[in-house]
Order: C-alpha cells, then structure tokens, then sequence
C-alpha cells in the first residue's frame, strides 16, 4: 500500500510539473520573461521539495523528473526539440537528487534558514545550468546534425550568468515552501488515492487533448 | 559540527553567486555593438547583403519570415567548396553556433539581424549577428 501511495504521489506531483513546464513555460515566454529560470526556481523547486519533504523518499524526485519529462515529450506546444527539453527535466530532477543526496540526507538540517537559503541557491543554480547545457548538447544531435564543442564552451559564460537569477528565486523559494509545509494538511487516504489519480488523469489527458486542437 | 555543515553550504553558495556575477560582467563587458555583419573577413551591412543575395520568403512556425537566402550569399563569396565548409555564426551576446552546409543553405538572414532555419530546432536561430565565419 505504501508503494502504491509512493507510485501515486511520483505521478501527481511529475504531471503537475510536466504540465506547468508545458503551458505555463512557454507563456511566460511569450510575455518576454525569462521562463527557462522562472520554471526550474519556482515550479521545479516547489513540486521537488514538497514532495521530499512530505515523503522523505529518495528517488522519488527522479521518478518525478521522468514523468514531467515524458509529458513535455508528447506536448505538441513545445518549439524545437522535444525530446531536448524532455531530458532536460529529466536531468534537474537528477540534479536535484544528487544534491540532496550530498548535501542533505538529514532533512532537519532545512530548519536553518541559513542552510535553507544556501541550499536554494545551490541546488536551483545547478539544476539550472546543468539543464542548460544538456539541452545545448542534445538538440543538435538528436536533430542529427553534428554537435560542436567550443560553441558551448563560447556560450558558458552567458549559461553561468544567466543562472544568477534562478539562484537568487530559488533562495527565496525554500524558505517559503518549508514555512507553507507548517500548516500540515494531511490527505486521508479515501481522498488521496482518488485525487493523485484524477490530477495526473487530468494533466495527461489536457496534453493528448492539445495534439487535437493544433 | 552543524555549525561547519552551515559555513561549508554558506560557501559555497557565495562561490556560485559570484561564479554568476563574474560571468554576468564579462558577457556585459564582451557584448559587441555594430551596425555591419562580418561575412568571411568582409563587413556588409543588411542591405548589401540584400543587394547581394536577393530575398526570400520562408515559412517558420506558422509565421512568414523574409530575409536573403544563405545559400545564395554563400555562393557570392565565391567559395572553394560551399559543401565542405563549416560557417559559424556569432551573435553579439557571445552566443555562436556552427552549421554544415546541409543546413546553411536552407536558411535566410533578416534584418533583425537574426538566422532562420527552417528544419531546425530554435537553438540554431542565432540573433543579433555579428559575424558568420567561414571555415
């Protein structure tokens, strides 16, 4: 039972993810905003840490990252390449839980508000670049074109800055989801089952519903 | 033990933060500003490119873009071998990305000035050109 209410949790809190990644990203696009780091500090961080902390479950986090990233692979919104931003998502969560892993088995640890904003801006700023750079590297070749190494080299410096502003949302980022998981609302288990299924039900079926409508 | 736990996140935190403000201020300090394009060593601005290689209109998600096709630019700098070479395309913020002829020849510059391929993921659309250079 344990299992399945993990298996629940990992597919509702991935499709909500997969499913801001998809229609909200690309909004804040369109209003010219940077939506690449918005996205990772605010909405990956949040559904992230919310689910660690409410279930203390390493991996879990990288089952998320697999199911958002899925469900951005079968949204037909995305410009370019899919599968590209697909295992970007994939690669933050595993970001995410290498440095949880390394930095912070022992979640108490986030009752410091120093280590919680330190821990905001490492953990935000690396899912950040590394997400950056994965998809520097896989567009071209899974387009099936030659990847060339010094265009990435010339372009770290602005993937290094660019991710300044991530690290600074996401120290704020911590601080307010550890307080929002103060006011301990617990779900009963006659309404989390039917819930976790009916948000991830929802969420697919809205991204399968798009290829319809474009 | 906590406390040695605290100052190691605390900086490294502060490491990162300075990794991204000292690559902020050298992307600032790097931005390049002109009105020309440098094509293989030659400064053209947009309309002599135009003049040059004619224009074309390019349909790219579901928008028409109008610009003058690469390939025929390409061909006016009188090439040894188009096919063989690579050409790499700056912008003025750093940003570069090197195509194969296979791709060059399909896209057109506008007067954003900024590269349109239309097989292409938005990766390689490079804006605010500075130069394309030839190797």
């Amino acid at each position: 039972m344990k299992k399945l209410r993990l298996i629940l949790g990992i597919l509702a809190f991935g499709s909500l993810w997969g499913i801001t990644e998809s229609y909200i990203g690309p909004a804040l696009t369109d209003l010219g905003l940077p939506s690449g780091g918005i996205m990772t500090a605010v909405f990956a961080m949040s559904f992230l840490l919310l689910s660690r902390i409410t279930f203390r479950k390493p991996g879990m986090q990288l089952g998320m990252g697999l199911v958002a990233g899925s469900l951005k692979l079968f949204n037909p919104l995305v410009a370019g390449c899919h599968l590209c931003s697909g295992i970007a998502i994939m690669a933050e969560a595993l970001v995410f839980e290498i440095i949880f892993y390394l930095l912070s088995k022992n979640l108490d640890e986030l009752k410091s508000r120093n280590i919680q904003l330190s821990l905001g801006i490492i953990t935000t700023y690396s899912m950040y670049i590394v997400g950056n750079i994965i998809t520097q590297v896989m567009t071209p070749i899974v387009q099936g074109y030659t990847f060339f190494l010094n265009d990435l080299i010339v372009f770290m410096p602005r993937i290094l800055s660019r991710g300044l502003i991530p690290a600074i949302i996401g120290a704020i980022m911590i601080p307010i989801i550890t307080q929002s998981l103060k006011l301990d609302i617990k779900l009963k288990d006659r309404l989390y089952y039917p819930s976790t299924i009916s948000i991830s039900l929802i969420c697919w079926f809205i991204v399968i519903g798009s290829w319809f409508f474009v | 033990m906590k406390l040695g736990k605290e100052l190691i996140f605390s900086v490294t935190a502060a490491i990162f933060l300075l990794i991204g403000t000292a690559s902020a201020i050298y992307v600032e300090q790097n931005f390049i500003s002109k009105d020309t394009i440098e094509i293989n060593g030659q400064d053209l601005s947009f309309d002599e490119i135009v003049i040059l290689a004619g224009s074309r209109t390019i349909k790219i998600d579901e928008e028409e873009k109008t610009g003058a096709p690469l390939e025929k630019l390409i061909q006016k700098l009188n090439l040894n071998c188009p096919s063989c070479s690579l050409y790499t395309i700056k912008g003025a913020d750093g940003y570069q990305q090197t195509v194969e002829w296979e791709i060059m020849k399909t896209g057109i510059i506008t007067d954003e000035p900024r590269v349109y391929f239309p097989e292409t993921a938005h990766k390689f659309w490079v804006s605010q050109i500075v130069e394309i250079e030839v190797k």
